[in-house]
Formats: structure tokens, sequence, C-alpha cells
């Protein structure tokens, strides 16, 4: 029931401007991908060239095992999740759901309880009759995913599947999500801009830059372990120091920063480094606190401001040196952390990804 | 605590200031003077007893419905169906053509291109009635240039059928454009998704653009019809230089009595006939299209 997907050296062109640039990948057949980029790195193009919208100019696309290139939108059975929902206005929720199954020549008898499979599946029993302007944004994108799925597409793509909606929803669309795509088994591939999205609900993600896909990995690895400055901005806020290195030792690098912080981190063959800590993995305390001395990186300084951000908070320490960093912890009551309040931050070596300073796609060590 | 009632905010629709009145008169003063108040002279002219050899009826004369009773013969009705029929074939015609032409230029050209093909279609809409239809006759007319063509091909370009299909093309000539600029505005709003949600369920792009972009285009189709007939029922240049007093019209048909004949009170009742069935036509299809609009 799941399709396998093989893009082949895929080149697409809009005039001068190369939106897919030679890219190849396989997704395995049942697996969940996200495709995760910035607005016009090239990632809807990637989908419209598996929907069959898009022709390639070179390359080949397959679907469980077929050379798909030349065939028309229609001729594949590709499920399409739109980010409007695109549900027909002038049909009720039934008719949408019914239409593809008309079209792919299903028997018209079993296509009522087709309908209400799918209802069901989405938590919409009872809603068949309505006409989309009636339902709720969440509903709509419900009742879309069930149009997609009714046809049993072996592949489903979803095109910023939630991001139309409010933040409280889309958490809960996004589990509803998971589980239905794990349900129906089918290979899906999550086209999206919103690296929450893409972790949450990709087994692996593709980060794409200006038409190229930059890495693929798990989503733990691809923030723990970003190959590039911009995978690692992409993925989440971070904090960069520069720093030179003074001494190796097996593994770990000794390196000086340019406001003087003397740092234990990875090795990386370049002297002139970047460093990557995110704000999540340093730990912030009062300015004498023991509880620093166990790190292999402390230092002292002073916070500038306090974002609540609800359960969380980002806290803005600057160093003694100038430098500023961003240290995000859970919010939790009671500690009256303040701006002018004298404080250590400290975090292990295992928090600093490494990498050649000013190698915006260089990789990591 | 005390509990607030909740309310709804009270929705009061102001009568109509002094300043908004003071700005609608000369308008409305305007439209009184030179649309109500003659069609009225219209409806009262009609209703008079014609005495022949007199322009224009007597102050006093008797108010009669013979004018009306004269119409009810088989040559005016001849001529109210030959109007429908040519109007009616030409909008059909126009639509079918205006359509494609519409959504090519919403959707396939460029925005560069988009604004020539409408600076063209607008040209087209404002050039001369006159010169349009004569350089149709001088193409297709029964001395036009493509004469021995269609002799060789056994069409004589004096027949009646060609006429008729002659005046039914002037009429499609001038419908194309309008139709295609009224239909821009419909597809434009329609989300070119919903084209690619129905490929990719399996729809091939024909059927999904019966099944789904015709259905949602469906006022902006009616509109047009509507402009196109209403513009066709009441042609008057297109059927007298192409018709060449074979194939007339209402228009013509009024024209004649008011100058030729001078039958004042006649074209009245005929001009009034006219007015009335535009009318009914008018609130007929949007009486449909209401009903389906309702359903949805």
């Amino acid at each position: 029931m799941s399709n396998a997907v093989e893009f082949h050296r895929v080149s697409r062109r809009f005039g001068a401007v190369t939106a897919v640039d030679d890219v190849s990948f396989s997704i395995a057949a049942g697996e969940t991908v996200a495709l995760l980029g910035p607005s016009g790195c090239g990632k809807t193009s990637i989908l419209r060239v598996i929907a069959g919208f898009e022709r390639p100019d070179h390359g080949t696309v397959s679907i469980g095992g077929r050379d798909v290139t030349a065939l028309k939108p229609y001729e594949r059975n590709v499920g399409l999740l739109f980010q409007h929902y695109a549900l027909f206005p002038h049909m009720t929720v039934a008719e949408n759901i019914a239409y593809g199954l008309r079209h792919r020549g299903a028997d018209r008898r079993e296509i009522p309880d087709r309908v209400e499979a799918m209802l069901a599946l989405v938590r919409l029993q009872g809603f068949g009759s309505r006409r989309p302007h009636q339902l709720s944004g969440g509903q709509q994108q419900r009742v879309a995913l069930a149009r997609a799925l009714a046809t049993r597409p072996g592949l489903i793509l979803l095109d910023e599947p939630l991001s139309a909606l409010d933040a409280k929803l889309r958490q809960d669309l996004r589990a509803e999500l998971k589980q239905v795509l794990a349900a129906v088994n089918s290979t899906a591939m999550v086209v999206t801009h919103d690296q929450e999205e893409a972790m949450s609900l990709g087994e692996r993600v593709f980060l794409m830059q200006a038409g190229r896909i930059v890495q693929v990995g798990a989503p733990s690895d691809v923030y723990g372990r970003p190959g590039s400055r911009f995978a690692a901005d992409f993925m989440g806020r971070t904090n960069w120091i520069e720093a030179q290195v003074t001494r190796r030792e097996t593994g770990l690098a000794r390196a000086l920063s340019r406001s003087g912080l003397s740092l234990t981190v990875p090795d990386c063959p370049s002297d002139a480094i970047d460093i990557c800590v995110r704000p999540e993995n340093i730990i912030l305390s009062a300015a004498d606190d023991a509880d620093q001395h166990g790190m292999a990186n402390s230092a002292k300084g002073r916070i500038l401001n306090v974002a609540l951000l609800g359960s969380t908070r980002q806290i803005l320490v600057e160093m003694a040196g100038g430098e500023q960093i961003l240290v995000m912890q859970a919010n939790r009551v009671g500690d009256g952390l303040g701006p002018g309040q004298a404080v250590t931050i400290g975090f292990p070596v295992d928090a600093c990804i490494t990498m050649p300073a000013g190698n915006p796609t260089g990789l990591a060590a | 605590m005390t509990a607030i009632p909740v309310q709804p905010p009270p929705i009061a629709i102001p009568a109509p200031p002094r300043t908004t009145l003071f700005l609608l008169a000369p308008g409305l003063l305007l439209l009184f003077a030179i649309f109500a108040l003659p069609l009225f002279g219209l409806v009262l002219e009609s209703l008079k007893q014609y005495v022949p050899g007199r322009v224009g009826s007597a102050v006093d004369a008797p108010l009669t419905l013979e004018n009306y009773r004269e119409l009810a013969t088989p040559s005016f009705a001849g001529v109210l169906y030959e109007t429908f029929k040519l109007s009616a074939a030409a909008s059909l015609a126009g639509l079918l053509a205006a359509f494609p032409l519409a959504y090519c230029i919403v959707r396939r050209f460029s925005p560069r291109q988009r604004a020539v093909c409408i600076g063209l279609l607008v040209m087209l809409v404002l050039l001369s009635m006159l010169v349009r239809t004569y350089a149709l006759e001088l193409a297709f007319g029964s001395v036009g240039v493509a004469r021995p063509l269609f002799l060789a091909l056994g069409i004589s370009p004096t027949s009646r059928w060609y006429t008729e299909t002659l005046v039914a093309a002037g009429l499609l000539h001038a419908v194309v454009p309008m139709c295609t600029l009224t239909l821009l505005g419909t597809i434009q709003n329609i989300d070119p998704r919903f084209c690619d949600a129905a490929q990719s369920l399996g729809a091939p792009a024909w059927k999904a653009h019966l099944g789904i972009t015709v259905p949602l285009a469906l006022p902006g189709l009616v509109s047009a019809f509507l402009i196109a007939m209403t513009f066709s029922i009441s042609a008057f240049v297109i059927p007298m230089v192409l018709g060449k007093g074979r194939v007339l019209f209402l228009s013509n048909t009024i024209y004649t009595r008011f100058s030729d004949v001078a039958n004042y009170p006649s074209g009245a009742a005929v001009s009034i006939v006219m007015l009335v069935i535009s009318l009914l036509v008018l609130s007929l299809v949007s009486l449909v299209q209401r009903r389906r609009g309702s359903r949805s």
C-alpha cells in the first residue's frame, strides 16, 4: 500500500532561476519525510514535480519502482494536501471525498461506504452533507486529508499542512495527522518552512537551501549535529561564538573566543572556528553557584533582559568580554531572575558544535 | 458582583443625513430629467392614436392599445424571432470563445502579456461599431474580398442563410471582447489549486475544468451572457450594415417607424416591447442563477 520515491538528479529551472538543482534522494516505502527549507528554496517545486504539475528539465522521478517522469498528475496516484485545503466550495464534504473515488474508477456502490470510513478516520462522522465554508479551518484540513487519502494513494504529499491554522490547533492537528498517516501506512512527504512541523512529523528531515538538499538525517541529528551555519540557524535559535584553537588534545580543542572566553570544545580541523551552542543546553545559575564546577565551560556575566514565552523563557546574558549569550530555560516559579543580576553560565563539551569559521556551508567536524 | 446583561451592540441604520441627500441630488435630478421623464413620454406616446401623415401624435390624441395590437402579426413576430435567435446564437458562441480566451489571459500569460491583451480588448470594445462593421462587410459581405472563396465553396453570399450568419458573426465579433473582459475577474478569483487538487484526485485536465472551473465560474458566465444578450438584442448598426434590410432586428424596426414612416406611436410601442422583453430575459436569467446560488 505504500510506494517508495526515487529522485534521480532532478533539475527544474524557471527562466534564470534554478528552483531544483540536481537533486537526488530516495524515500523508503512507508516512511514519512519532511522537506524543510526557507521560502523560495525550491521545496514546493520538488512537491510539484513529484505530483506531476511540473516536468523536470533533467533527471527522473520514480514512484513505487515505476518511472513516472512523463506521467500527467492524474495518471499517478499521489495524494495531495494543500496549504489552504483547496476543498471544492460548490460540493458537500462527502462529494469532495468522493471526487477522487469517482475519477479513479471506484465501484459506484462502494463509494458511500468508503466516504463514511474516511470521515470516521478523521473523526468527522455526520459532517458529510455540510459545505466546506460551514467548517472550521481544522475541520476543513481534516476533510482535505480524508479526500487525499480516500483513493488509497501509495504516496501522500502535504504542502505546509498546518501553517494556515492557529498555534494551539496546530499542535492538536499535528498529533492527529501523525496518527492518521501511521494508520493508513502511506509514504508521506511533508513540505514545510516550519522546523517544528518538520521535526515532529518527519522520521527524516531533508533540509533544503537554494535548490539543493544540504542535509539529510533524523530530526535529532539535523538539530543536534547541523552540517552548516545555515542548518544550525534554520533548525532553531543558536549562539555563535567565534574562536581560535589554541591547543589540541585527543578529540578536544582548547579555544579562545574573541572576547577572551576560554572554551573546551570538540576538535575541528580548522584553527579559526565557529562554535554553536543551543540556548537550551546552557545552564544558568547565580554568580557564585557551585553547580557550574562540573562544567567544561563556564563564564560570568550579567543578565541583560528576560523574555517570558509561557512555559519557557529566554534570558540574554552579557558576558564579561562583551559577548551576548542567549539562554533558554523552563519558566519555573520563584527564582526572581531579572536584568542586572550577576550570573554564571555553563555548558558541557558535547553541547558545542564546531565548524570552520566563515564557511556557511562547511561541514561539521 | 452584579451580572452585566450581554447585549449585542445595536445596529443602527442611520437616516441619510442632509449632506448625503445634497450629494445625491444632482445625480438623481439628472437621471429623472434625461432618463425617467423621456421614458415616461415614450410610454405615453405608445398609447396614443396614430394619424397617418402626421409626425408624432397630437397632444389631445385619444389613448389606445391599437399600437400594441398591431404588433401581433407574423411579420413582427418574425423580427422578434430573428432578433432573439441571432442574439442568443451570437451570445452563446461568444461565451464559448471568450471563456478559454479569458482563462488563457489570466492563467497562462505573463503580467506584461496580460496588460497588452486587456488593452487590446478594451480598444476593441471602444472602437467605433460602424467602422468595425463596415470592415466586416468589406471582407465577408456579398461583394467582399472573400466572395470568390465562397463561390468556390458553393456558398452563395447573397443567400438568406449567409446573410443571417454574417449578422450573427458581426454580433459575435462585438460580443467576444465584452465577454472576455467580464470573465477575467471571475477566473482570476478561482483558486488555481482547485484544478490541481482535482487532477491529483485522478481527473484529467478537461474533466477538472468541466467539473470545477466551469461551475465555479457560473455567476460570471451568466453575467457575461446577459451583457452579450442585451447588447445583441438592441444592436442596430450591425444588422443594418450586414443584414442590408433582409435581416431586420427590433432596433431597425424602431428606426423605420420613427424616421421613415414617422409613425411615432408605433415606434414607441416597439421600443417598449423591446425594453420589456430585455428586462424579462434579464430577470429570468438572474432568477435562475439565484435559485442555483441558494442551493449551493
